[in-house]
C-alpha cells in the first residue's frame, strides 16, 4: 500500500538522526515512495580500534544497517543512495578512492 | 549504599564529566584559537568554575572574532553584572536594546539589571515593555508577584525572585551547555539530566525548551518532544524552525492535518528554506493539492537550483496532472545531473509517446 510520502520523509529523517551519523550532511526525498539520500556520508561515533581497516569496516556495516532500517520503513519501495565518497558495486559499499583523500 | 552516599557519588561523577569537557574545550580553542563560538563556550565554562577574569578575556576574543554574536554579548553582560561592574553591563544591554527595541526578552534583562541596580523607576518601564513585546513575560511576572493587577510591583517575593533570575542566567547556560555536548557524545540520559536542569533554572529561555523538545524527538518520545516545542513556541511564537521539527513529529504520528498546518507556519516565518517549501509541497501532494504543491517545489528550487528531489517531485506532479510535456522537461533535467537515476529514466520512457 502507498503511504504519504511526507510520512515516509519524516521517517527517514528520524532513521537519520538516530543513526550516529553525520545528519547534516545529507539531503534526502522521498518520490512516490522511492526515498532518495544523497550527499557525503560520515559516521559520527566509531567504536572502533582506530585503525583505518576497522574504521571502513564500521562504516560499511552502519551503511548496511541504514539501508536496512530504510528499506524496512512502510511505504518505502526503493532507496538510492548517492554519496559522494561511497557507492555500491556488486551488492557491496565500497569507499571512493578519489574522494576519501 | 545511603542516599546521602549516592547523592555524594553521582555529584562527584557530574563533576569529574564538567572537568572532562572543560579540558577537552580548552584543548579545542587551542587547536582553533579563531573559533568565536569555541571561545564564548570557554568563557561560559570558566565563569561558572568562578574565574570570571578568565570568563571575560574569552567572551571578548569571541567578540573580538564576531562583534556581533549575540549570545557571547549577553554572556558578558551577565557576567559585568556578576561582577558588580555595572557600567559596563549598562552599556552593553542598553545598546542591544538601541539595535533591537522590540526583543522582549532583552527588555526583560534591562529590567532586571536596572532593579539589581537600584533603579525602580527604569526597571518598571523596562519590565513593562518585556511584557508588551514578549507574551510569556506577562504570565512569568505574574507568577512571580511582579506583575499584579496591571502594574509592576516590587514587593519582597518579586525582589527575591528577581535576584534569582540573575543569579542564575550563566548556570543555566552551562547545564544546557553541557546537556548538548553529552547529547552529541551519545549519551541522552545525562543530556536530559543537565537540560532539564537549565530550563528549571531560566524557565523563560525558549532555547531550553527547544533543545529539550529535539532531544525527546531523537529519543522517539514524541508527547515529551511536543510539550518541549509549544513551550518554546509559546515564548517565541517567531521560531519558525520550531513549528517545522513540530511537523515532522506529527509526521511519525500519523497526524498529518496538524504537520500540515505546522508546516505551513513554519514556511510563512523561515520562507527562505528551500527544505521547508518541499516538505510542505509533499503534505500538499499527499492530499492531492497539486496546485499548491507545484507552487511550494517551484519555490524551493528557485531558492536552491541544484535541488533534485524537488524537480523529480515536480515531474512526478505533473505526470499526475497529465501535463506530460512539462513532465518530461524536468525529467530530462534531472537526468541531465543524474543520468543514471533508473526511476526517472523509467518515468521518461513511459510518457515519451504520449502527446501534450
Amino acid at each position: 500500500m502507498l503511504k504519504d510520502d511526507f510520512v515516509i520523509q519524516s521517517e527517514v529523517r528520524r532513521v537519520l538522526v538516530r543513526s550516529h551519523i553525520e545528519y547534516a550532511k545529507l539531503t534526502f526525498g522521498t518520490v512516490k515512495g522511492v526515498v532518495y539520500i544523497q550527499g557525503i556520508f560520515e559516521v559520527s561515533r566509531y567504536y572502533t580500534d582506530g585503525s583505518s581497516e576497522s574504521m571502513i569496516d564500521f562504516s560499511m556495516k552502519t551503511l548496511v544497517s541504514l539501508e536496512k532500517k530504510i528499506r524496512g520503513i512502510p511505504g518505502v519501495i526503493d532507496v538510492s543512495f548517492k554519496f559522494l565518497n561511497w557507492k555500491k558495486e556488486k551488492g557491496q559499499w565500497v569507499p571512493r578512492k578519489e574522494i576519501e583523500g | 549504599m545511603g542516599t546521602e552516599e549516592r547523592d555524594r557519588g553521582l555529584k562527584a561523577q557530574r563533576m569529574s564529566v564538567y572537568r572532562r569537557i572543560l579540558l577537552e574545550i580548552e584543548k579545542e580553542v587551542q587547536i582553533h584559537p579563531n573559533y568565536a563560538d569555541l571561545q564564548n563556550q570557554l568563557g561560559l565554562l570558566l565563569a561558572v568554575r568562578g574565574d570570571p577574569e578568565g570568563a571575560e578575556s574569552h567572551f571578548l576574543e569571541a567578540l573580538h572574532l564576531n562583534p556581533r554574536y549575540r549570545e557571547s554579548i549577553l554572556n558578558l553582560g551577565y557576567l559585568y553584572i556578576e561582577m558588580n561592574r555595572w557600567k559596563e553591563a549598562e552599556d552593553i544591554f542598553v545598546s542591544q536594546v538601541r539595535k533591537h527595541p522590540k526583543d522582549g526578552f532583552l527588555r526583560h534583562v534591562l529590567g532586571v539589571f536596572y532593579f539589581q541596580a537600584g533603579n525602580r523607576n527604569k526597571a518598571a518601564s523596562h519590565l513593562r515593555k518585556a511584557i508588551q513585546f514578549h507574551g510569556y513575560c506577562r504570565d512569568y511576572y505574574q507568577k512571580i508577584g511582579v506583575w499584579k493587577r496591571g502594574r509592576v510591583h516590587f514587593d519582597q517575593k518579586a525582589e527575591k525572585a528577581l535576584k534569582k533570575i540573575r543569579l542564575n542566567y550563566h548556570t543555566a547556560q552551562f547545564h544546557n551547555f553541557i546537556g548538548l555536548y553529552l547529547a552529541r557524545e551519545g549519551k541522552p540520559a545525562q543530556a536530559l539530566r543537565e537540560l532539564k536542569k537549565a530550563a528549571r533554572l531560566k524557565p523563560d529561555e525558549f532555547v531550553f525548551h527547544a533543545n529539550l523538545g529535539t532531544l525527546y524527538y531523537h529519543q522517539g518520545s514524541y508527547r515529551k518532544a511536543i510539550e518541549g516545542y509549544q513551550r518554546a513556541l509559546k515564548m517565541d511564537p517567531l521560531y519558525g524552525m520550531g513549528y517545522a521539527n513540530l511537523s515532522y513529529i506529527y509526521g511519525l504520528m500519523r497526524r498529518t492535518r496538524e504537520a500540515l498546518r505546522c508546516m505551513e507556519r513554519a514556511v510563512h516565518l523561515s520562507p527562505r528554506y528551500a527544505d521547508l517549501h518541499y516538505n510542505l509541497a509533499l503534505l500538499y501532494s499527499d492530499r492531492k493539492r497539486y496546485g499548491r504543491a507545484v507552487s511550494e517545489l517551484k519555490k524551493a528550487l528557485r531558492i536552491n537550483p541544484n535541488y533534485l528531489f524537488a524537480r523529480i517531485n515536480l515531474g512526478v506532479l505533473y505526470e499526475d496532472q497529465k501535463r506530460w510535456k512539462e513532465a518530461r522537461r524536468e525529467y530530462r533535467k534531472v537526468l541531465q545531473i543524474t543520468p543514471e537515476d533508473e526511476h526517472v529514466r523509467r518515468r521518461l520512457e513511459r510518457i515519451s509517446r504520449r502527446r501534450g
